[in-house]
């Protein structure tokens, strides 16, 4: 628990040192205005809570991609890596701590896209079914935070990752469902985004918003869960067998 | 060699060093599938709320507007020259040299003008297709230039923030990332000017997309060719007006901080 509560504070005192890792909090509320702005100006009031959702799910991916799936390389490069596996504690319980700080930034997206949404247009999401509102978010920063880590192991691998991350957030956005639902997509490409965590939490989000009773809600909250641990296990597997090799290689602090 | 020929021969150079550094950041497999392959999404992200509402004009409309859109993201990557620069340490270095920063770092970004020009017209002929928006021939290559405009003109924006945040570079990205999504919200790209209260309107005519993407919706909706050259004409002052901007603060905003030794070697 310590190294988790460690880790919580480094990445805060990281964020505070660092206003780059804020960028999501700025771009939520203006992708809340401009999706406001659309379903507003085609006159469906219907779809407005689904636009003030979405920036929240587009901030988590963001963060995922950006930041927590950059945490390994950037200790590398500052040579970090080799004191912290060096320490008794896990790097998986600093890293988790880390990655729940940045969780826990990019679920304020929420409590902001709520006060533009009603400052700028009067419209705010209706919490039809709030146990079921938060539990989602809950599992879906859970669910994010293991595929940031599965993030974390593949980009430490790659030479230039940042190219890639720069050009993964829309295909993701799309993948998952974050704003039009994967039933809009192509039929050969829906097979692809059910496997993803998001196009699950999407969906459920949408629903606990809506009046009417969401079905399976339950085995709709444990597919999020469990995508999400399957991202986290295969992400401690890479993680452990990278790791391994860059000690072999002497490669921890290598650019 | 006179003062201009010393200016073009140093603008030469500094536009090879900008292309060799695109080369190093992309093959063309990788600019495929990576980078395209997110302009495809991105387009097709919004033209799919446009099928979500269930109407094809907006479809149309947001398909257009966010095409070009890529046009402005590419431009305002501008921001990221002197970062870099820096990153790498040459900074004090170019700053230290005879040569006007402002002139080393447009002409070494010059290249994202162009790229993103180019990946503008492509997310346009690949996703419009995809999606049933017919490109209106011949009249369909009036929107090459007008799309040239729309990058020129985003890329001397984004040099002009450039020379804003020259001594803050750790809130380069943070200012990037900012500016795309503030030119998507203002600029008319995914709904009409109208909708927007009057000075946003106007406050957005001064932005580097807005004159641009009005010229090209106005190619695909028939409109008269006098409207359409007074809107690429509007985007080609505002281009000048922004260029005009960066020379004059740039390098005064450099000098001070050679002044303040604020210009690290290194990141």
């Amino acid at each position: 628990m310590r190294g988790f509560l460690a880790g919580f504070g480094l990445e805060l005192r990281i964020v505070r040192a660092a206003p780059d890792a804020l960028m999501p909090l700025l771009t939520a509320p203006l992708f809340a205005l401009v999706f406001l702005a659309i379903v507003r100006q085609s006159g469906r009031a219907d779809l407005e809570a689904d636009a003030l959702l979405a920036p929240v799910l587009m901030t988590l991916w963001w963060v995922a991609l950006q930041h927590a799936g950059h945490l390994i390389t950037g200790d590398r490069w500052q040579a970090l890596l080799e004191p912290v596996i060096a320490t008794p504690t896990s790097l998986a319980t600093i890293l988790l701590g880390r990655i729940a700080a940045l969780m826990g930034l990019g679920l304020l997206s929420f409590g902001e896209v709520l006060i533009v949404g009603k400052l700028v247009f009067g419209v705010g999401v209706p919490f039809e079914h709030p146990v079921e509102m938060a539990l989602t978010l809950l599992a879906t920063a859970f669910a994010t935070a293991g595929t940031a880590i599965a993030f974390a192991a593949v980009f430490v691998m790659t030479r230039n990752a940042y190219t890639f991350t720069n050009s993964l957030s829309f295909p993701l956005y799309l993948l998952g469902g974050v704003f039009v639902p994967v039933a809009f997509l192509p039929g050969w490409i829906q097979p692809v985004s059910s496997g993803v965590f998001m196009s699950w939490s999407a969906d459920l989000l949408r629903a606990t918003v809506k009046r009417d009773g969401i079905g399976d809600f339950w085995s709709r909250l444990a597919m999020i869960v469990a995508l999400g641990a399957a991202s986290f296990l295969l992400g401690r597997l890479i993680l452990f067998h990278v790791l391994a090799r860059m000690r072999a290689k002497g490669e921890l602090a290598t650019v | 060699m006179t003062r201009v020929a010393v200016t073009l021969n140093v603008m030469r150079n500094a536009f090879r060093a900008g292309l060799a550094d695109y080369r190093a950041i992309f093959t063309w497999k990788s600019w495929l599938a990576g980078w395209y392959l997110r302009v495809i999404a991105q387009v097709a992200f919004f033209a799919l709320i446009g099928e979500r509402l269930e109407d094809d004009e907006k479809t149309m409309y947001l398909l257009v507007g966010n095409s070009i859109m890529i046009a402005a993201v590419v431009g305002v990557f501008s921001l990221n020259m002197t970062t870099s620069e820096r990153g790498a340490g040459t900074l004090p270095l170019l700053v230290a040299s005879p040569s006007s920063p402002v002139v080393v770092f447009s002409a070494r970004g010059a290249y994202l003008a162009v790229d993103g020009a180019l990946s503008a017209l492509a997310a346009l002929a690949v996703a419009g297709p995809m999606f049933g928006v017919s490109l209106p021939w011949p009249d369909v290559l009036a929107v090459v230039p007008l799309t040239g405009l729309v990058a020129v003109a985003s890329y001397c924006f984004g040099t002009f923030l450039a020379g804003l945040v020259f001594r803050f570079r750790s809130v380069n990205n943070l200012v990037v990332v900012t500016t795309h999504v503030s030119l998507m919200a203002a600029c008319g790209v995914n709904v009409p000017l109208s909708f927007y209260p009057e000075p946003l309107e106007w406050l957005s005519r001064l932005l580097p997309l807005t004159n641009g993407l009005l010229g090209i919706r106005g190619v695909f909706g028939g409109a008269d060719p006098t409207t359409i050259l007074g809107d690429a004409a509007l985007e080609a002052a505002v281009a000048v007006a922004w260029m005009t901007v960066a020379l004059a603060t740039f390098n005064r905003l450099a000098a001070r901080g050679r002044r303040d030794g604020s210009l690290e070697f290194a990141s």
